[in-house]
């Protein structure tokens, strides 16, 4: 009896093993894929992207799953003869660097002065904020590109950073978990001498530091995939796009290197997923997002 | 708490001037265009504009098509979302792999993976040799009514993982005692999903749904990547107007769609808050 329960147990947490073990591999099939078709010579990838768009009710894309041979040409041509996708790369790369440093100047002193101060009006702030946070960014475009234009930073990589250093987001996020640090930790650092800077950098920072974390891959991935903001601050210069706003425009002239493009723009955003992935564990579940 | 004027002053005015310069001021000056007429000395108008773009047709379509689809990918990823960590908590090994297996796509660039969408979702493609294994004809995924499918499985595909580990991290704060009592007394998977998780995490369940909501009513760069600038009129959406008419340079149009625009989502949302506040109000209460 107890021996027939227990192999009901071990076939049924074997379905639930198999079936989320499906459904992370399908979820994670689109970035296999884009790896695997990076692997593929220039000639071939480009000869099967022109199949595409094709209405014909007899023709079929035929189904790649390995190279004719493994080939590093696309890495080669990116990385060393064709420059457009590599100064892109580098384009994004300054905008992430750029901003996630503003946004750690001014998102968590924000955020300090949200939850630890007492003053008039700090709701009124915070309720403004969480309106902010429901925006689309297409609602302020309007008055921002003509509040740019007047303080001559339209057409600037600026306009670009500077709205992005106070995101309302991330203040709201890191202030939540703010909020969490018990005020007794404060008058204990008061009674020994430290000021409120000291608080800050001494106590307010470092118990922070799984949210700040979390912040910092969620904001990258947001840079790291913006098109709005480059798409409408920037119309007149080609040249300061990232590469987030010209993929889809890639594979409409395919020239076979966009899958070793696509691959050297997914690198960073594993490498920063694989680095702050306990952040962002713990950061959402210590934060009183209710 | 503090009382420092000086100090707060320090933490709070240069946050507090970014954010009223970028996104406050530009909100309100919004509202300067929306009642005045386009001329350059600038007359006011009143509602006149708000009854132009209401009647406008192209303003009604992207209205229906922004509710259409964030009707479609909220309420998906929710209920999604709910069930995988329900599984992943019932798990006993294994679970913080599958995790992080199923939360990378969230910091994936869809911009990237936007090549091997195209490919996949190609009249072509293996999504319709799977379409016609199943016997069925195939479909243009790739432009008309069926458009929104790959835009609307690329926005779930990119925001399901995170809302999982919201779930999960509710979920897993649930004493293990609950569900062995349960067992004992002989309650069954869906009853313990009912009677006792779902009471547990419906806070959770509010937050999550506010948050992918906001989301898919946000949604533009999926439909940006896979329909242009300029997307077939079953996914053309408010985003897609406002673009467009910013484009025509009719600023009194873009901001008066922009008001409504805000209008609807603040009512929208203050809503699910007052509702959020009376049922877990009443959870509490029993």
């Amino acid at each position: 009896m107890k021996n027939r329960s227990q192999h009901r147990h071990r076939t049924k947490s074997f379905l639930l093993h198999s079936s989320l073990f499906l459904l992370a591999l399908i979820l994670l099939l689109p970035v296999i894929l884009t790896f695997l078709y990076s692997l593929f010579s220039p000639l071939e990838i480009k000869e099967h992207l022109l199949l595409r768009g094709s209405l014909d009710k007899e023709k079929w894309m035929p189904l790649l799953f390995s190279p004719q041979v493994v080939s590093i040409g696309q890495y080669y041509r990116v990385l060393l003869e064709d420059n457009g996708i590599l100064q892109r790369f580098v384009c994004s790369c300054f905008y992430a660097v750029t901003i996630l440093l503003g946004q750690s100047v001014f998102i968590p002193a924000l955020a300090y002065a949200l939850s630890a101060f007492r003053f008039k009006g700090r709701s009124t702030i915070f309720f403004m904020l969480i309106l902010l946070m429901l925006l689309p960014f297409q609602v302020t475009m309007v008055p921002n590109i003509l509040m740019l234009r007047t303080m001559k930073l339209l057409d600037t990589v600026w306009a670009v950073i500077l709205p992005m250093w106070f995101s309302p987001f991330y203040v709201f996020l890191i202030r939540q978990y703010m909020v969490g640090i018990p005020h007794e930790l404060y008058e204990a650092a008061q009674l020994d001498g430290a000021g409120t800077i000291c608080c800050y950098t001494h106590i307010a920072l470092p118990a922070c530091r799984p949210v700040i974390g979390a912040s910092v891959a969620l904001s990258f991935a947001d840079i790291w995939n913006m098109v709005e903001q480059p798409m409408t601050f920037l119309t007149t210069r080609d040249d300061l796009q990232p590469l987030s706003t010209v993929f889809n425009k890639l594979i409409a002239m395919p020239t076979g290197i966009e899958f070793a493009g696509a691959v050297l723009y997914m690198l960073p955003a594993l490498f920063v997923y694989l680095f702050f992935l306990e952040d962002i564990v713990t950061g959402i579940q210590l934060t009183e997002l209710k | 708490m503090f009382q420092h004027k000086k100090s707060l002053l320090l933490f709070l005015i240069p946050g507090l001037l970014g954010v009223l310069l970028f996104y406050v001021v530009p909100f309100l000056g919004g509202a300067y265009y929306s009642f005045t007429d386009g001329r350059a000395q600038a007359g006011f108008v009143g509602f006149t504009n708000y009854a132009a773009v209401w009647e406008n047709p192209m303003f009604q379509l992207g209205l229906k098509n922004s509710l259409i689809l964030s009707l479609l990918c909220a309420p998906t990823v929710w209920l999604l979302s709910f069930v995988i960590a329900e599984l992943l908590r019932k798990l006993s090994s294994g679970a913080k792999t599958l995790r992080s297996m199923i939360l990378l796509p969230y910091i994936m660039p869809s911009s990237a993976i936007i090549l091997i969408w195209l490919l996949l979702f190609d009249y072509g493609g293996p999504i319709n040799r799977l379409v016609s294994v199943l016997g069925l004809e195939r479909i243009d995924f790739l432009s008309g009514q069926a458009l929104r499918l790959p835009v609307v499985l690329l926005f779930i595909w990119k925001n399901l993982g995170f809302a999982v580990i919201i779930f999960l991290s509710a979920m897993q704060a649930i004493p293990q005692a609950y569900y062995e009592f349960a067992t004992l007394e002989g309650a069954g998977f869906f009853r313990q999903l009912i009677s006792i998780t779902l009471p547990s995490v419906l806070p959770t369940c509010f937050l999550v749904i506010i948050l992918e909501w906001i989301s898919a009513f946000k949604i533009f760069k999926e439909i940006y990547f896979i329909g242009g600038a300029y997307p077939d009129f079953e996914v053309y959406t408010l985003q897609n107007y406002m673009n467009n008419m910013y484009g025509n340079l009719n600023y009194q149009n873009v901001t008066t769609a922009a008001y409504t625009f805000a209008l609807i989502l603040f009512v929208l949302f203050g809503m699910l808050f007052c509702v959020q506040k009376i049922a877990t109000g009443a959870v509490e209460g029993e």
